[in-house]
């Protein structure tokens, strides 16, 4: 097994698109921040936008963390689906008949590269953090204990992102379909759902990885407005986790009946 | 004995197509077997069944005696190139090795074994996206062999080789067999496979139409004929129809139908006959090929079975 994941380890450091999404997180989450803190010159437009020292000023300097998450999903339906579209799926399974081990050592490598995303974004953020408050733009405190109190909830939320694109990639196989449907019902499906229905939206994974923030995301802010109706934060973890195994096994089961041809 | 490869009852559908169909046969090692039969006739969806790639509606595809997906270790009993397996355009010839290796715990002095045996050593670290498809085969070929095993199964491995790499591949493929190993190989040329393999499995529309030595499969389909250049030919007419082999002028030879070589000789050499040329002659391959595989695109894919092989006699 640990072979398996060394060598999955190894082909995802040997494509372009890995190190792809990695330069995206880097500048999404550093340019957003600075596009917030300088770009409206203005002081009353900066304040419509962001007021300094608020809930929604630290989400828009610190958390492109819902970037993160959204490329970690990313990154799971490619190491799955990457293997399909370039064939080499022929290659793995013959060097690896045994398909459910394929894809354990699959989840393992996603939930490695969710959490590489996670910190890079981390780092970066903090980064950009000390930049701002060096220039004046904020405040040191607010910025620590904030950040403190939803660095897990987003770290976890990269790496169950990164296990849910894997399964939803083992279960569509195909590369367009699974990003399109992953992507779509984030972005789309569960805002709506989650606007007209918050009982089941609070079981979506967007909501889930919300919940991970735990008090913080509750008390107001990241994206939020202090309504949210969410589950505890173990809550969040459980629901993330099962969308990652269900569909993992799921795609597994499929996979292992079905033809490489 | 465990044959190292054994296809029993094997069927596959695919919805309403019948790709294989009750198909059996076994492959010897030290001699490399033939799996020929025209496009489209159920040649690479066995070998996939063989690879526990494709599951089998009915039947099974053995390797060693156990089906290849409870193989202790595959990468060093088996070693596979099939048309299908591809190459990440981004990955190194070298990196796409080290994937497998890694997995097979197989020492990265391996790879650069592999990669000199095929001739890439050259190419170790250059992007298989900028590979001509003869570099590509070659590295799956190198794949294949990384874990050094008993057995190779190529499915047209020819294709996109160029007529050096073909050759080399043949001598490759030869001196393989001759150290007691297992060579299957796909094609859907004979005379091009005529050249490497001993034995022939042949496919028709997902049924076995032959199976056999390559010897005895010629012997059966052929109608032999010796064509003899000489400048006597009216008198080596007269002689041979005294013998009993009725020979016919053509041209400036002399056709003798369903004769040897070994028996026209001797006649000619009591006569004192003055020969030019003599050269036996088969049916060609070609020919031979489309009789036993002739057909296959009017078979529906639930039609009743093909004939057999042809018999050995009363071919017109």
């Amino acid at each position: 097994m640990t072979r398996l994941i060394r060598s999955e380890l190894l082909k995802i450091r040997t494509v372009w698109s890995t190190w792809v999404l990695a330069g995206v997180v880097v500048l999404t989450t550093s340019g957003f921040g600075l596009l917030i803190a300088y770009a409206p010159r203005r002081r009353a437009l900066r304040d419509l936008l962001v007021p300094s020292g608020s809930p929604r000023w630290f989400d828009g300097v610190f958390r492109p963390m819902g970037i993160a998450q959204t490329l970690a999903l990313v990154v799971g339906v490619l190491i799955v689906t990457g293997e399909y579209r370039h064939k080499t799926v022929t290659p793995t399974l013959l060097a690896e008949p045994r398909r459910g081990r394929v894809t354990a050592a699959k989840l393992v490598v996603a939930a490695t590269a969710g959490l590489t995303l996670g910190v890079i974004t981390a780092v970066s953020g903090l980064g950009l953090g000390y930049l701002l408050v060096a220039t004046g733009h904020g405040t040191a405190g607010i910025m620590l204990t904030e950040y403190r109190l939803v660095l897990p909830g987003d770290l976890g939320a990269a790496v169950l992102f990164a296990l849910y694109g894997v399964g939803l990639g083992a279960l569509l196989k195909s590369q367009v379909p699974a990003l399109v449907s992953g992507l779509t019902f984030t972005i789309v499906v569960e805002p709506i759902v989650t606007g007209v229905l918050p009982t089941v939206g609070e079981y979506m994974p967007g909501q889930a990885a919300m919940a991970l923030l735990g008090s913080a995301a509750r008390s107001g802010g990241f994206g939020g407005g202090g309504s949210l109706q969410l589950l505890p934060w173990w809550g969040g973890v459980l629901v993330l986790l099962a969308y990652g195994v269900v569909l993992s096994v799921a795609g597994s089961l499929t996979t292992l009946r079905s033809d490489v041809t | 004995m465990t044959a190292p490869l054994e296809v029993r009852g094997l069927t596959k559908r695919f919805g309403h197509v019948l790709a294989v169909d009750d198909l059996s046969f076994t492959v010897e090692p030290g001699r490399v077997t033939g799996f020929l039969g025209p496009n489209g006739a159920g040649k690479t969806t066995t070998l996939r069944m063989l690879l526990g790639l494709v599951t089998p509606t009915q039947g099974s595809a053995l390797v060693n005696g156990v089906p290849y997906r409870s193989l202790p270790d595959p990468t060093a009993t088996v070693g596979a190139v099939l048309e299908a397996s591809g190459v990440h355009p981004a990955r190194t010839a070298r990196n796409h090795l080290r994937a497998v290796a890694t997995v097979s715990g197989i020492g990265m002095a391996r790879i650069d074994e592999v990669l000199g045996l095929v001739g890439l050593a050259d190419a170790a670290d250059r992007a298989a996206g900028g590979f001509s498809l003869g570099m590509r085969q070659r590295l799956e070929l190198a794949r294949a062999l990384l874990g050094d095993p008993v057995i190779l199964i190529l499915d047209e491995p020819a294709n996109g080789l160029d007529p050096q790499g073909i050759a080399w591949l043949r001598d490759f493929l030869r001196h393989f067999a001759s150290e007691g190993k297992v060579v299957l190989v796909s094609s859907h040329l004979l005379a091009e496979a005529s050249q490497t393999v001993d034995d022939v499995v042949i496919l028709s529309g997902g049924r076995l139409a032959a199976q056999g030595t390559l010897e005895s499969l010629l012997e059966q389909g052929s109608k032999k004929e010796v064509l003899v250049r000489t400048p006597d030919r009216a008198r080596l007419l007269e002689v041979l129809a005294a013998a009993g082999m009725p020979a016919t002028a053509e041209g400036d030879l002399v056709a003798v139908a369903d004769a040897t070589a070994e028996a026209v000789g001797p006649v000619m050499a009591a006569e004192r006959i003055v020969v030019h040329e003599m050269t036996s002659s088969a049916e060609s391959l070609e020919d031979l090929f489309f009789t036993l595989t002739e057909g296959q695109e009017f078979q529906s894919p639930t039609g009743p079975p093909l004939a057999g092989p042809p018999p050995p006699e009363g071919q017109p």
